[in-house]
């Protein structure tokens, strides 16, 4: 194991630090584990969200992304996320004004209103993937950081749409991600944890929640998230687990007003990956805001050997 | 309509043929701006609809991408900017992973919300999360038993964002209005009151 520790400015995003700060916590914590220091991205914003802002007008959406990149490139480090729609909007964004010049120097125009200037100096990952980038941590450091092995447990993993798709414009360092058809590195790192992953008929659907769906129609958003519970379920999943408070966010809660709207009773914790490798290093539900969620975590504690 | 066959040689353009099937109401422009917009080739569509059969939002709506993309190719900008299925889109991006034209058809869906928005044509959940963000810098704003949670679990009860630095709100206001966002979101929403 190499001592070298990483350094990367954490972007918060809205729905982890307001909503799940457990996943925060556990972030910080887990990452110092592995040799990974996530130093506060002060002053970040929203993203901002890329299906919300995206719709309105492209252009704010890439100006308000600057913003957030430059304030990372002002510290000279790279940023590290925990959200799959904040990756679209940090990761695209800092990519796409890297490649389009006419993109730059519009965003530019308009950043030089607030003195602040997007020169493309640094680079965008999502934590997930960083962990299983071998030159950084990797299954096997992965796997020698847990203390309290999640045995005894199937897992379902929910990848979300916007860390993999689109695939043609998605680049990644780790070796081994990027298929969006058939995806297995999350697995792997699941089982690091000491849990079985299952797979399940069509792993890669979307959570229904995303485009500005949820907010405009929230039965038909449900009535996605109810098909991937219904998939999850057969194979016996006892929790799932994602990269993206927002995606969890509709799995969770989502299950309660799928019990309310449509009268489906469904109790499937759904932990972001974060929050189960803070259970594997010994952190207690406590230390992990576990009472936040809407779904109770309880029966998926309880089976844990 | 010369313009709308994009021949280089202007006066050769006139003369020759438009080889697109138009309806009247149709707009050429319609096309173009959403290939600019949304940065894909929409033109290249064969209508083989591996888009709508990768969409999770097809089988339970009369939402078909595939149409949307025609309605693109033809510039039935009207048809296609105040059909209500234009927002079932969760943006998911499984069409544009499969197209086999490398098309977005995710991107055509923003181009052509973008083009609506113009003509005040957007679901209200949009404009309240400009109106949050204009106002906290967040789309989902920290409250009370939140606070108390982060504390219980050793962060601070503001996260590192423009919750605990404020002083970046003004900055963030600044480039929502240089778009005159803000504005735009309070008029459409104060219509409905
Ligand atoms: S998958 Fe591509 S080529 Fe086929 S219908 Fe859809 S947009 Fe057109
Ligand atoms: S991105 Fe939109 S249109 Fe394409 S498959 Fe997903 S929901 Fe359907």
């Amino acid at each position: 194991m190499s001592g070298k520790t990483h350094t990367y400015a954490f972007f918060l995003g809205c729905i982890a630090p307001n909503r799940y700060p457990g996943i925060e916590a556990a972030a910080i914590k887990t990452s110092r584990n592995l040799g990974i220091e996530l130093v506060p991205l002060k002053g970040a914003s929203c993203c901002p969200a890329p299906g919300a802002f995206g719709s309105i007008d492209l252009n704010v959406w890439y100006a308000m992304a600057a913003r957030n990149l430059v304030l990372a490139e002002q510290m000279n480090t790279d940023i590290t996320l925990i959200c799959n729609g904040c990756y679209k909007s940090i990761w695209e964004v800092n990519h796409k004004l890297k490649h389009h010049d006419e993109l730059r120097d519009n965003v530019n125009e308009v950043l030089k209103e607030i003195d602040m200037e997007f020169k493309g100096t640094i680079d965008v990952r999502h934590l997930i993937e960083i962990y299983y980038d071998k030159k950084i941590c990797g299954v096997d450091k992965l796997a020698d950081s847990v203390t309290s092995p999640l045995n005894g447990v199937k897992v379902a993993v929910h990848y979300g749409c916007h860390l993999l798709k689109p695939r043609k414009e998605r680049e990644f360092e780790a070796e081994g991600v990027g298929d969006t058809e058939n995806p297995m590195w999350m697995e792997e790192l699941v089982a690091a944890l000491g849990a079985e992953p299952v797979q399940y008929r069509n792993k890669m659907q979307c959570c229904g929640a995303g485009g500005g769906v949820r907010g405009y129609d929230i039965a038909h958003a449900l009535d996605i998230t109810n098909e991937k519970l219904i998939n999850m379920s057969e194979v016996g999943a006892d929790a799932i687990t994602e990269g993206c408070p927002f995606c969890q966010l509709q799995f969770d809660r989502g299950q309660i007003e799928i019990g309310e709207k449509f009268g489906v009773e469904w109790a499937i914790p759904v932990l972001h990956f974060n929050e189960l490798l803070g259970l594997a290093q010994g952190m207690s539900p406590q230390d992990l805001a576990l009472d936040l969620h809407g779904i109770s975590c309880e029966p998926f504690l309880n089976k844990l050997q | 309509m010369a313009k709308a066959k994009g021949y280089s040689d202007e006066n050769l353009s006139v003369r020759l043929a438009d080889r697109y099937y138009r309806t009247d109401d149709a707009s050429p422009d319609f096309l173009k701006n959403i290939e600019k917009i949304g940065m894909t080739i929409a033109h290249m569509c064969y209508q083989c609809g591996t888009c709508t059969g990768s969409c999770p939002s097809a089988p339970r709506s009369s939402y078909r991408i595939r149409k949307f993309v025609r309605r693109a190719v033809l510039g039935l900008e009207n048809d296609a900017l105040t059909d209500p299925d234009l927002w079932l889109c969760t943006t998911c991006y499984s069409c544009t992973d499969r197209c086999p034209r490398d098309i977005a058809p995710t991107d055509i869906i923003m181009a052509m919300r973008n083009l609506a928005f113009k003509r005040k044509i957007v679901p209200r959940n949009f404009l309240n999360t400009v109106q949050f963000i204009y106002k906290t810098g967040h789309g989902v704003p920290n409250n009370d038993v939140n606070r108390a949670a982060r504390v219980k679990l050793g962060l601070e009860a503001e996260p590192e964002t423009t919750a605990k630095y404020p002083e970046f709100i003004p900055g963030i206001q600044k480039i929502l209005d240089h778009y005159g966002l803000k504005d735009e979101a309070d008029e459409i929403l104060s219509e409905g009151q």
